[in-house]
């Protein structure tokens, strides 16, 4: 018996890194599963292939082409249960320096993108008396970081609107929780290596030294943690900031 | 993995709830408590005393082999006023609740660093994270220990192969909570967003979580509170 049998299930950004791993683990465990991405890619065909997801692109960052996604959910598969609002960008440059259009976008698809995702779930996850929000923040919202201010703000946001969504929407049974995860092995840390001006083998040599536990996570990991927080396993969390971060910080968020 | 496992406060409340899970994913438990647990191997033991506890660990491991995963949840609570803690009452909450921790950690291990793996979960409170009320001075002092002893643990014992992280309940439907306690009391729970006590099971499922997937958190505290704290 899998973990989400019969749940109606989103996961956005689901074609690579942390997306694709979630999205494979809500499959295996008995979701009926959407999968977004702003674009088709081979990953997300194969993600599809794994899952029998049905696939559904938009840019989140849009509003209106948001809103023309849950028509085609609705048409699909009905209501949701669960979001996991997984989709990021990243970019990073010293602050004065930034472009403010590189720099908003960051924001506008990270923070933007997500209430855009749960004010167009909300009304399902209502009509089914209760609904789980799983929302991936990220260490740097936690605790900050050099060079990556956009993407920093847009994370800590994301934090907030978490902790606010919980206490507002926690009594009508709709749970939101925020894994904010440490260095993950994903393609994001292409930007971290172009930033530092190595390559993506030496960030990955240079973050796991970093890491107490020696080692940067793996994106299973995090799949696994947004699997326990989307079912009834996880009943009494809300409103948590839940940080897989092999002990780099314990800062509280 | 699965293995040999003690449990500290395994007679009751959210101790039993996490053996009775544990023993469901494989385990062999052994519980150890005041009382007699309904585990697989039942040590009476109070916690506070450190040679009573290197007892029920020698004896656990002699009947369980290795000790590979130790959950110590031993505790009390009660409401005293800060002015009315006196000496006794402030070491006892201290030493059931720190000292219960820190003695198991002393005597189980020596055996998982000789190994190079182990899991180690301390129960704490929602109160370590945000303080308590009145009449909490002493319980909150002490479980903010336990998540300052378990965040220093992990840091110490991060590339040992060790993993340390807490499980930090908010309110729950135990009987240390009595009929009367303020926190079953309507008017509090409906400040909390999810408007009642967490279950024993709830925090069992964090547990087990962080024993089984749970493989990338290090000195860090999971909290199913109900939203008692966010």
């Amino acid at each position: 018996m899998g973990m989400l049998d019969g749940k109606v299930a989103l996961v956005s950004g689901a074609g690579q890194g942390l997306g694709r791993r979630i999205a494979e683990r809500f499959g295996r465990e008995g979701a009926r599963l959407v999968v977004n991405d702003r674009k088709p890619s081979d990953g997300l065909d194969e993600v599809v292939a794994a899952t029998g997801a049905v696939p559904v692109i938009a840019d989140v960052s849009d509003p209106a082409a948001v809103a023309r996604m849950f028509e085609e959910i609705e048409a699909e598969v009905g209501d949701l249960d669960v979001l996991a609002a997984n989709h990021a960008y990243m970019s990073m440059s010293p602050f004065t320096e930034h472009e403010p259009e590189d720099w908003w976008l960051n924001v506008d698809v990270n923070l933007t993108g997500t209430f855009h995702l749960i004010r167009s779930a909300l009304p399902g996850m209502r009509r089914r008396g209760g609904g789980r929000i799983v929302i991936i923040a990220s260490e740097f919202g936690v605790v900050g970081w050099a060079n990556a201010t956009a993407y920093s703000c847009s994370k800590t946001g994301l934090i907030a609107l978490t902790k606010t969504l919980a206490r507002e929407l926690g009594p009508e049974g709709i749970s939101a929780n925020a894994i904010a995860p440490g260095i993950m092995d994903t393609p994001q840390l292409d930007v971290d290596a172009l930033d530092a001006g190595v390559s993506p083998e030496e960030i990955r040599v240079r973050y796991a030294a970093e890491t107490p536990i020696k080692r940067i996570g793996r994106p299973e990991e995090v799949a696994a943690l947004a699997t326990f927080l989307a079912s009834e396993r996880a009943s009494a969390f809300v409103g948590q900031i839940l940080q897989p971060n092999g002990g780099t910080t314990r800062a509280l968020a | 993995m699965t293995g040999g496992a003690l449990v500290t406060g395994a007679a009751s409340g959210i101790g039993a709830a996490i053996a009775g899970r544990l023993a469901e994913r494989g385990w062999r438990v052994a519980g150890v408590d005041l009382e007699e647990s309904g585990t697989e191997l039942a040590l009476r033991a109070d916690v506070s005393d450190r040679a009573a506890v290197a007892a029920a660990v020698a004896r656990a491991t002699e009947e369980l082999g290795p000790i590979s995963l130790l959950v110590t949840a031993a505790g009390f609570y009660e409401m005293v006023p800060v002015a009315e803690i006196d000496d006794e009452r402030w070491r006892r909450m201290l030493r059931v609740h720190l000292g219960g921790a820190a003695n198991a950690c002393w005597e189980v291990l020596p055996g998982m660093l000789a190994r190079g793996e182990g899991i180690v979960v301390t129960i704490s409170s929602e109160l370590a994270l945000a303080g308590g009320g009145p009449g909490d001075a002493h319980y909150a002092a002490a479980k903010g220990a336990v998540l300052g002893f378990t965040r220093s643990l992990g840091w110490e014992l991060a590339d040992k192969g060790i993993r340390v992280n807490s499980v930090a309940p908010g309110p729950t439907d135990t009987p240390l909570l009595p009929p009367d306690s303020p926190w079953r009391a309507p008017d509090y729970l409906a400040t909390l967003p999810l408007g009642r006590l967490v279950t024993p099971d709830e925090v069992a499922d964090s547990v087990v979580f962080l024993v089984e997937e749970g493989t990338y958190f290090q000195g860090q505290a999971l909290s199913p509170n109900a939203g008692a704290v966010i």
